[in-house]
C-alpha cells in the first residue's frame, strides 16, 4: 500500500540529463583501469558512536576508485534498541530484527524518492539475513531492534557521461558495506552477537587489456572493468568459519564449479578485510 | 516475509522433525524422496488476453497465475537521426534490465513487504543475468517492448511460494508469443494481425515444437545436518540449518556436447540466502533442568531463560545460531547444479507441458 499521509510529487518526474556520446571512441572518457592488485580492497574508515541519540551507532566511508584520499560509499547506521515490544504484539521467544536501508534522495546519479523502492527493501532483507546469523537472539526474548542503514553517497562514478547499466553491481558493494556498518553499530549499541559479521564482495572480470582472459579481483569497481561476468557478496564470521549470508549473481557454466569455489573464497577474503578494520575501530572504542 | 512467520511446532515437535530429516537416507514427513518436486498440475495459455500465460497448482493447495503482456516502447536516448543501415547486426542489440517489470502479489501481505520485494528480485535476477532475455526485447534502434510479468499468488501461502512462483513464470515465459513484425530498420514499428503467424520469444523447433532456448527455474534447497532436502515444504523449512534460492538456465548445446553423459548442459545463474525460521523457533527444556522432572534448584519461573546458554543436549530443539560452513554451501550448489539431477528432471517435466 502507497504513502497516503503525505503528498509526494509523481514518481520519476525529475529525467536524469544523458549526454551525448562522443562520436569518437577514443575521446570517451574512461575510468582508468584498476590500479590496486586484485587481492586488495579499497581504503575504508570506520567509526563508531556518531550518533549520540541512539543505543549504537556507525559511520563508514569507502575511498573512491581512482582517486586516493577522496570518497566514494558514505554510510551512517543507526541501532535503537533492544527495548521492548508493544504489548500488542504476538510473543517472540526471540529479539526481532527490523532492518531498513535507505538511499538518501541525492545518493545516486538518478535521484531516489523518499519512500524505500523495491531495490532497497530487497537490500534491507539480504541486510536482515546476514545480521540474523551474528545475533545471539534468544538473550533477548519479547524485545525488537531496529537498524536503520542511510545511505548518505552512493559508490558511483560521476565521470562517466552514461550509465552503463552497473547499478545492479553497485547494488553488492552497498550491501557489503551495509553489513559491515551495522555490524559495527550492533558492536557499539552492546547487542551479543557471536562474531564480528563483515561483508566482501568478489567478482569475476574480463578486461581487454588482458586479452579477454577472466580473472578473480575483490572489490571490484564495475567501471574500471570492461565487463564483469559474476559476482558474489559473502557476509563470513571469522572465527566460526561460517557463511552467515551468500548473494551470487552472473552467468557461470555448470562445469566450471571450481571457479565459482574460487569467487566465494575471494569473497571471504574480502570480508576478513573489512573484519579486521571492524575489529581495529571497535578495539578503539573499547580501550 | 514468508518464511519468518510463525511456525507453529512445538520445540518436541521441532526436535522430531530435524532428528527424522537428518537420518540417512532422510524421511521427510510427506514421505517424499529428498530430491523430489511435490506433484503438480500445470496448464498454459489460460488468460486470452494476454501475451502468454500459465497456471500451476501444487498438491499442497497452493495455486499461482502468471501473466506477461507487452507493450511497445519508445527506447529512452535513441537518436532518430543517425539512421545507419548497419543497425541489423544482431551485436548492436543492446537490451536493458528496465525493459522487464516484475510484480509478486501475495495474498495476506502488503505490497511493499520486504518479503515479495525478495522473491521479485530474485525472480528478476534470474530472468536478466544472462543479458539475453533483454536483448530478445529489440525492435529497433527506437522501439522495444516493455514485457510486464505479474505473477499472483492465488492461494494462501501455505508454504514458502519461491519454487512455485519461478516454475509458474518458466512456463508463461515459454508460452508467450509477440506479434509479428512487419516493418523494415527503423521505421516506426508495424506488425501483423494475424495471431496464428506471431513468433514465440522462446523460438521452437519446427517439427517437435520444443522450445530450443528456456528461461531459468529457480529451486530451493535446504541442508538439514548431512542431507541435501529440495522443495522443502513449510515443517521442514523451519527446521532448515541453511537454504538457499539456486537460478538455473540452460546453456545452448554445442557440439562437442553431446554424447558427454546424460543431461543437460545448465549454467548457475543466481544464488540467494533464504532467512529460514528456524532461527525464530522457541528452544526445549531438557528434563535435566525441568522442575516438573525432579530438577533440584529449577524453581525459576521461566526455564527456559536459563537455558539459552546451556550446552546443546541431544533430543532437545535448539534454535540454530551462526551460518553455514562455505562447504556445506558449495555442496548445496553442486547437488543443484548436477548433471541428470533435480534441476534437469524439473526442466523434463516441464517440457512435457502442452504449450498449446
Amino acid at each position: 500500500m502507497a504513502d497516503r499521509r503525505r503528498i509526494n510529487g509523481p514518481p520519476g518526474a525529475t529525467i536524469p540529463p544523458i549526454y551525448e556520446d562522443a562520436s569518437d571512441k577514443s575521446v570517451v572518457t574512461r575510468q582508468p583501469p584498476r590500479s590496486r592488485p586484485a587481492n586488495a580492497i579499497r581504503q575504508t574508515y570506520l567509526k563508531t558512536g556518531v550518533t549520540p541519540s541512539a543505543s549504537g551507532s556507525a559511520y563508514l566511508e569507502v575511498e573512491m576508485a581512482g582517486k586516493p584520499g577522496v570518497s566514494g560509499l558514505k554510510l551512517s547506521c543507526t541501532v535503537h534498541g533492544p527495548r521492548s515490544l508493544p504489548r500488542s504484539s504476538l510473543f517472540s521467544p526471540h529479539i526481532i530484527l527490523s532492518t531498513h536501508v535507505k538511499f538518501a534522495p541525492f545518493a545516486t546519479k538518478q535521484r531516489r524518492g523518499y519512500l524505500r523502492d523495491p531495490t532497497e527493501r530487497d537490500l534491507g532483507s539480504h541486510l536482515e539475513a546476514a545480521l540474523r546469523g551474528a545475533i545471539i537472539a534468544d538473550r533477548w526474548p519479547k524485545s525488537g531492534v531496529d537498524i536503520i542503514v542511510s545511505i548518505i553517497e552512493g559508490d558511483q562514478d560521476r565521470e562517466t557521461s552514461r550509465q552503463q547499466g552497473d547499478e545492479a553491481w553497485d547494488m553488492m558493494n552497498t550491501l557489503s558495506g551495509c553489513i559491515t556498518v551495522a555490524s559495527a553499530a550492533l558492536a557499539d549499541a552492546g547487542i551479543d552477537c557471536v562474531d564480528t559479521v563483515a561483508g566482501g564482495v568478489a567478482a569475476l572480470v574480463r578486461d581487454d587489456a588482458d586479452n579477454g582472459k577472466p580473472k578473480i579481483v575483490i572489490d571490484p569497481v564495475p567501471s574500471e572493468h570492461d565487463k564483469i561476468e559474476a559476482a558474489c557478496c559473502v557476509a563470513y564470521l571469522p572465527t566460526r568459519d561460517e557463511i552467515t549470508n551468500l548473494w551470487f549473481k552472473g552467468d557461470m557454466p555448470d562445469d566450471d564449479m571450481a571457479t565459482y569455489m574460487e569467487l566465494v573464497q575471494q569473497g571471504i577474503q574480502a570480508s576478513k578485510h573489512a573484519n579486521r578494520v571492524l575489529v581495529q575501530c571497535i578495539g578503539e572504542t573499547v580501550g | 516475509m514468508a518464511t519468518t512467520q510463525q511456525v507453529l511446532l512445538s520445540p518436541a515437535e521441532l526436535a522430531y522433525l530435524h532428528a527424522s530429516l537428518s537420518l540417512t537416507p532422510p524421511i521427510r514427513p510427506d514421505g517424499r524422496a529428498p530430491n523430489l518436486f511435490r506433484p503438480l498440475v500445470a496448464e498454459t495459455g489460460i488468460l486470452p488476453g494476454t501475451n502468454g500465460s500459465a497456471r500451476i497448482c501444487f498438491a499442497d493447495g497452493t495455486e499461482a497465475i502468471v501473466g506477461v503482456k507487452a507493450e511497445v516502447e519508445k527506447t529512452r536516448g535513441a537518436d532518430a537521426t543517425e539512421g545507419g543501415e548497419d543497425a541489423e547486426e544482431d551485436n548492436n542489440r543492446e537490451g536493458r534490465s528496465e525493459w522487464v517489470e516484475l510484480t509478486v502479489e501475495i495474498p495476506g501481505l502488503r505490497d511493499d513487504d520486504s518479503g515479495t520485494a525478495f522473491l521479485s528480485a530474485m525472480l528478476q535476477e534470474a530472468l536478466l543475468a544472462d543479458g539475453g532475455f533483454a536483448r530478445k526485447l529489440w525492435i529497433n534502434r527506437r522501439y522495444h517492448w516493455k514485457l510486464y510479468l505479474d505473477i499472483l499468488l492465488i492461494s494462501p501461502p501455505l508454504s514458502y511460494p519461491l519454487p512455485l512462483l519461478s516454475l509458474t513464470t518458466h512456463l508463461a515465459l515459454l508460452a508467450t508469443r509477440l506479434p509479428r513484425l512487419k516493418s523494415e530498420g527503423d521505421e516506426d514499428p508495424f506488425f501483423d494481425d494475424d495471431w496464428a503467424a506471431a513468433p514465440y520469444l522462446y523460438p521452437r523447433d519446427k517439427k517437435s515444437s520444443k522450445a530450443l532456448a528456456r528461461p531459468p527455474v529457480t529451486l530451493l534447497v535446504m541442508a538439514v545436518g548431512r542431507n541435501i532436502i529440495f522443495d522443502p515444504a513449510k515443517e521442514e523449512l523451519a527446521v532448515a540449518d541453511v537454504a538457499l534460492a539456486v537460478s538455473v538456465g540452460e546453456a545452448a548445446e554445442t557440439d562437442d556436447d553431446k554424447g558427454k553423459g546424460k543431461g543437460r548442459k545448465l549454467r548457475l545463474l543466481s544464488i540467494r540466502t533464504i532467512d529460514p525460521p528456524s532461527r525464530l523457533t522457541p528452544p526445549g527444556v531438557p528434563n535435566a533442568s525441568n522442575a516438573a522432572y525432579g530438577a533440584a534448584g529449577a524453581t525459576q519461573k521461566q526455564p527456559e531463560a536459563r537455558m539459552a546458554e546451556a550446552e546443546v543436549v541431544e533430543g532437545v530443539w535448539r534454535a540454530p545460531r551462526g551460518g553455514a560452513k562455505p562447504l556445506v554451501m558449495a555442496a548445496l550448489v553442486q547437488k543443484a547444479l548436477e548433471r541428470g539431477g533435480v534441476a534437469d528432471e524439473v526442466l523434463d517435466a516441464l517440457d512435457g507441458v502442452d504449450l498449446g
